[in-house]
């Protein structure tokens, strides 16, 4: 019997842990990304769209530009996770790549900017606890993890315009490169 | 008779529906405006212009509805926008106004555009021209010359019959048109987000965190962590770290909520403070525990940048390839530079 109810309550306990993480995400990451969605939308609806098109133009024009610097502003400027959201001025077949080094982005710029990632900011912090501890400044692995962040960021997305490419031609799926 | 011509109305910036090509005819020549305190709108005069029809303050004056062949409203999304597409009347809304209100069903891109300003319309091309009778030159050529004219002569009579005003739109008309553009744009925007909230986020989210619960509950997570720690003392073994976390799939399982980066991060930190890893090291480290970064949350990301579902479809395994072999590479850069580090 002890073992039935052990193993009812093992299987409950799975969801009860991702029904946390749930309304941990619906509290937190949900109003705040709506929010920034409104805020956007009504952006965009009043600069109009052929400027927005312009803009995001520039964006897909290069990788330097959509996997270096829109990343980069974005995690800085709107952090985790709403950074993720510009990718929507980038054509579909961008928007992986986008994804990729964005998220990166998210970690490797938080040791100098705790602001954009808060939640997760414990990777970072973990680390340079035992930095503290030694009596070391942390601010050079700080700036480190960030320069090196930068450019292997960079990489990671261009890496997956490669491996979206490939994925296209596995899956037969063809997405637009243009901006719809 | 008045020589007709066809224009096509698109969509402005954030609006929906069209674009419509409408033409009015003998005895359908009317364009009624029903906008916000009868005040006229600057794309009746454009209207007017281009097409030689005749144009009806709605508020003021009631047209039968066989008369009108285009409607101009202001509406924000509560009842007018519907009522006119419901009666198949084509329809324009001045505000970016989508299917909303109680008629909303009846909204649709075949007879109703929004968020239109005066560059949206433009005199339909040849080929959208109906073929029409040889009209009368000399009062073809009258409504040419002066629409404009005509129309003022009766924008005005009815504003000074009401307002006492001989301005088309006073100020306080301009302000108050002006600010109910903005409140519905803000509106429409809410509108949107709370859509795609519901329709590509929240899913997402659900079906994530259930992954992420059967990850975590089942003590998956902590295990792993624990398994992996001793691999961080050198940079060989923070490079096989690396490539641990950024196996396809495995890489996924690792990733929610960055528990598992977190849970070693710490556990590597003690492990520094305590002097068992050399300080150095903390860099690759940093890069080695987290190459599996964000690997769960990819439906949900690329659901944020308002991606197709063919997108997400290539996107997750996409991402994942690209995350192992961009995975050793990131630690070894950091190896590299964290030379000098301390």
């Amino acid at each position: 019997m002890n073992i039935i109810v052990n193993a009812a309550e093992g299987f409950m306990g799975l969801f009860d842990a991702g029904a946390l993480t749930f309304v941990n995400w619906v509290s937190t990451i949900v109003p705040k990304v709506l929010l920034l969605l409104v805020f956007m939308n009504a952006l965009i609806a009043l600069i109009g769209q052929e400027r927005i098109n312009k803009f995001a133009k520039i964006c897909s024009g290069n990788v330097i530009m959509a996997y270096g610097v829109l990343p980069f502003l974005s995690a800085f400027m709107l952090g985790n996770p709403m950074a993720l959201s510009m990718g929507k001025f980038l054509p579909e077949r961008m928007k992986p790549s986008y994804y990729a080094s964005s998220t990166y982005h998210c970690h490797t710029n938080s040791g100098m900017f705790p602001h954009i990632n808060v939640g997760e900011i414990f990777i970072y912090l973990g680390i340079a606890d035992g930095i503290t501890t030694l009596g070391l400044s942390t601010t050079p692995l700080a700036i480190r993890y960030l320069l090196v962040g930068l450019v292997m960021n960079f990489f990671a997305g261009w890496i997956t315009d490669f491996t979206t490419t490939f994925v296209m031609k596995q899956q037969k799926i063809e997405l637009k490169n243009t901006l719809s | 008779m008045a020589e007709y011509r066809a224009i096509k109305i698109e969509r402005g910036s954030g609006g929906f529906g069209g674009p419509l090509t409408v033409m009015p005819k003998e005895g359908k020549d009317k364009v009624v405006f029903i906008t916000g305190g009868g005040a006229e709108p600057d794309i009746i005069e454009k209207i007017v212009k281009l097409t030689g029809c005749t144009a009806v303050n709605g508020f003021k004056t009631s047209v039968p509805d066989e008369e009108i062949f285009l409607v101009v409203i202001d509406c924000g999304g509560t009842l007018r926008c519907g009522i006119y597409p419901q009666k198949r009347i084509p329809t324009v809304n001045i505000m970016p106004v989508g299917k909303s209100g109680p008629l909303a069903r009846f909204i649709t891109e075949d007879i109703y555009v929004s968020a239109v300003g005066p560059d949206q319309i433009s005199p339909a091309d040849g080929s959208a021209v109906p073929a029409e009778e040889e009209a009368p030159t000399k009062e073809a050529e009258e409504a040419k010359a002066e629409p404009e004219r005509r129309f003022k002569y009766s924008t005005n009579k009815k504003v000074s019959e009401t307002l006492g005003e001989t301005s088309k739109s006073s100020i306080i008309q301009k302000i108050g048109m002006g600010a109910g553009k903005v409140v519905n744009t803000l509106y429409q925007a809410a509108r949107d987000a709370v859509q795609s909230m519901i329709t590509t986020i929240l899913p997402f989210m659900a079906f994530v965190a259930m992954l992420i619960g059967i990850i975590q509950g089942s003590g998956f997570g902590d295990w792993f962590a624990k398994l992996l720690v001793p691999l961080a003392g050198n940079g060989v073994g923070l490079v096989i770290l690396g490539f641990i976390c950024s196996i396809p799939v495995l890489s996924a399982l690792l990733g929610p909520g960055a528990v598992i980066a977190q849970v070693i991060g710490t556990m590597i930190g003690v492990e520094i403070g305590k002097g068992n890893i050399a300080p150095s090291l903390a860099l690759p480290a940093l890069f080695a525990i987290n190459t599996q970064c964000a690997c769960d949350f990819i439906p949900v990301g690329l659901g944020l940048a308002e991606a197709e579902p063919e997108t997400v479809e290539v996107g997750v395994p996409s991402v994942l390839y690209s995350r192992f072999l961009v995975g050793v590479p990131r630690v070894l850069a950091a190896w590299v530079a964290s030379i000098g580090l301390y």
